[in-house]
């Protein structure tokens, strides 16, 4: 572990623009927001606080996207730089994990996500504080990262501590050794104060709400199919898709082909599993036609299918659904009910 | 570099065959040769209009075309319907898993289908007669609403001259051009058709008529994990990314279309 002044911390932004797109937070409490080095100076850039509003997701895998140009065998068109994004939150990195699983196959991986992968960096950093709606830890998860970044920061009196992830990190923090100096005990006890007093907090949070815990979700889902709290929940459902657009985890689109100046173009756009139409087959049958189905299509696929598939719950505990659900769906009462049989 | 998955093969349409007053055949030549396997299905792409899933009806040994039959149902099978010889389409696939034919050898096969369900049927018909030799008892079985909607009538009529297949028709409605029995599919599927110890069942068509049939087959004995039935669900991208066509814990596109009644009869809503 190194420290790095946030003074040092501004030059290391500086010098990752030039080769990358590069992205960082800015503004608090849960109004965060990532911008660009193009529209803002990275003196403004807030790392700490919470997540941003905005999924990361929206960086690698865009809302809309054109995936292929005629006929033409290569990938279409668009330039794609690198991208380094700078404060990321531990439940952002997490939500890369549910996209990889997805978009990085070998066979039919996607090649703008995959290529957006490989060539990024992410700089993530600790929370420095939790958002009422935040649940990571009832989920296995934690407020700072332990894995699946280049560098990790954690805010400290004067700068960070920085600490590398990977091989891309450990790389990047070689070539600005400079930039790097030894930290203090001090310094890292304010790290352990700060990931500490988190995690208090966050505990203070879910005692609050009653949120189920991870060991306790397990096959919620599945024995509840039947339970009336579906349609009850979704009854303040107004079908936006806003909690699908939002969520670091959905990643779920629909193939548009549009016709452009003699050639056809293909992209790819988010959908969203709450609108009536995205289960309908050519034929006209629905199979989730009731919007409670919807509501239930949505828990089931992150708390039944993924944990299937993929080993682990594709929902980050970020909250973000909650905050933007005009129906006050709040994912956590949903899950508290799920398992007090509610 | 990164192959593109989403990118479609420039493809002549060379024949429209109109089967049925909303049926159409289209014959397409893919500029790149594409091999399927019965029960795969492909994308196809009419330039500026969209795509939608479809499995080939033609037989699976000839690489250089193929036939996809259609059902007038929609945005894009109505643009299908209006492709003349000479078009241009794409076409992508072949995506997913189709009948595991070699599990077949030595086995006896019910095959029954209904409506635009026949069209896949056709295909593995094809591959189980060119392996004949090789299956025990082969018995067909398919069915539709009337006799005017009785997809390849023609050329399964002449089926019913082959010495080496049991086969069987039916409509829900008859009229007079209609000499085969009348009512459901299931009413057909006797009892003494195949050995159910050593059977496999096979069924493609319509939800509800998957649903009785996959019942009769498990009264006459024939067991889940040697029923095979072709799903239909949404399908967009075709290779689990997209998410639409989730049944249960699998992805319809990649896991399927094809699976056995033993892999999905737990999940809820299979047949809505
Ligand atoms: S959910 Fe956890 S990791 Fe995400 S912003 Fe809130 S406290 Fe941080
Ligand atoms: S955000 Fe809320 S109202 Fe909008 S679709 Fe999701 S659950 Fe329904
Ligand atoms: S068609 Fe996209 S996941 Fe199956």
């Amino acid at each position: 572990m190194t420290f790095l002044s946030r003074v040092h911390f501004e030059s290391l932004l500086k010098a990752l623009g030039g080769t990358h797109k590069l992205l960082f937070p800015v503004g608090s409490g849960s109004k965060s927001h990532f911008t660009s080095i193009d529209r803002s100076d990275p003196g403004s850039a807030f790392i700490g606080g919470v997540r941003s509003v905005e999924p990361l997701k929206a960086f690698f895998f865009s809302g809309r996207e054109r995936v292929a140009s005629g006929f033409e065998p290569g990938l279409p068109g668009r330039e794609l730089q690198p991208l380094c994004v700078v404060g990321a939150k531990a439940c952002d990195l997490k939500g890369f994990r549910i996209l990889d699983h997805v978009f990085l196959d070998h066979e039919f991986g996607d090649p703008t996500y995959k290529r957006l992968r490989r060539e990024s960096l992410v700089i993530s950093s600790d929370c420095t504080d939790a958002l009422e709606t935040c649940f990571c830890t009832s989920l296995d998860g934690l407020p700072y990262p332990e894995d699946g970044f280049d560098i990790n920061l954690s805010p400290v009196s004067g700068g960070f501590l920085a600490e590398a992830g990977s091989e891309k990190g450990r790389a990047l923090m070689a070539a600005h050794s400079s930039l790097f100096t030894d930290p203090s005990p001090k310094q890292q006890q304010e790290r352990r104060e700060n990931r500490e007093a988190v995690l208090e907090k966050l505990r203070t949070i879910a005692e609050a709400g009653g949120t189920p815990g991870a060991e306790s979700l397990k096959g919620a889902v599945a024995r509840r199919y039947d339970a009336p709290l579906w349609a009850e929940e979704a009854a303040t459902c107004v079908e936006c898709g806003a909690c699908n657009t939002i969520c670091p985890t959905c990643h779920c689109f629909y193939l548009y082909d549009q016709m452009a100046q003699g050639t056809t173009g293909r992209f790819r756009m988010w959908d969203s599993c709450l609108i009536n139409d995205f289960a309908r087959v050519a034929g006209g049958e629905n199979p989730r036609s009731r919007l409670w189905m919807r509501l239930r299509n949505r828990f089931e696929k992150k708390f039944d299918f993924f944990p299937k598939v993929a080993g682990e719950f594709a929902c980050t505990g970020c909250g973000r659904c909650s905050a933007a659900c005009p129906g006050r769906i709040d994912i956590r009462r949903v899950l508290r009910r799920l398992v007090e049989n509610g | 570099m990164d192959k593109n998955p989403y990118r479609s093969v420039k493809t002549e349409v060379l024949e429209v065959i109109t089967e049925t007053p909303s049926i159409t055949t289209i014959r397409l030549r893919p500029s790149e040769p594409l091999s399927f396997s019965p029960g795969q299905f492909m994308e196809v792409s009419v330039p500026g209009v969209g795509e939608a899933p479809f499995t080939p009806s033609s037989f699976c040994g000839d690489h250089e075309k193929m036939d996809i039959t259609i059902v007038k149902v929609g945005k894009v099978t109505e643009a299908i319907h209006e492709l003349k010889a000479g078009d241009i389409v794409g076409l992508r696939g072949p995506y997913g898993h189709g009948y595991p034919l070699d599990e077949f050898r030595g086995k006896e096969v019910l095959v029954v289908g209904g409506g635009v369900g026949l069209a896949p049927l056709r295909t593995l018909m094809y591959s189980l007669f060119d392996m004949r030799g090789d299956l025990g008892k082969l018995a067909y079985r398919a069915g539709c609403r009337q006799p005017c909607e009785f997809l390849y009538r023609e050329e399964i009529m002449g089926w019913l001259d082959r010495p080496d297949l049991d086969i069987r028709l039916t409509t829900d409605q008859c009229d007079e051009t209609w000499s085969c029995a009348t009512g459901l599919v299931t009413s057909i599927m006797d009892s003494s058709c195949v050995n159910p110890a050593n059977a496999v069942g096979i069924s493609c068509g319509p939800p509800v008529m998957m649903k009785f049939v996959t019942f009769r087959m498990l009264e006459m004995g024939i067991p889940p994990e040697r029923i095979y039935l072709s799903m239909e669900k949404n399908m967009s991208c075709g290779f689990g990314k997209c998410g639409h066509c989730r049944l249960g814990t699998f992805y319809c596109c990649k896991d399927g279309p094809v699976f056995t009644y033993a892999q999905i009869k737990d999940i809820p809503g299979i047949w809505d």
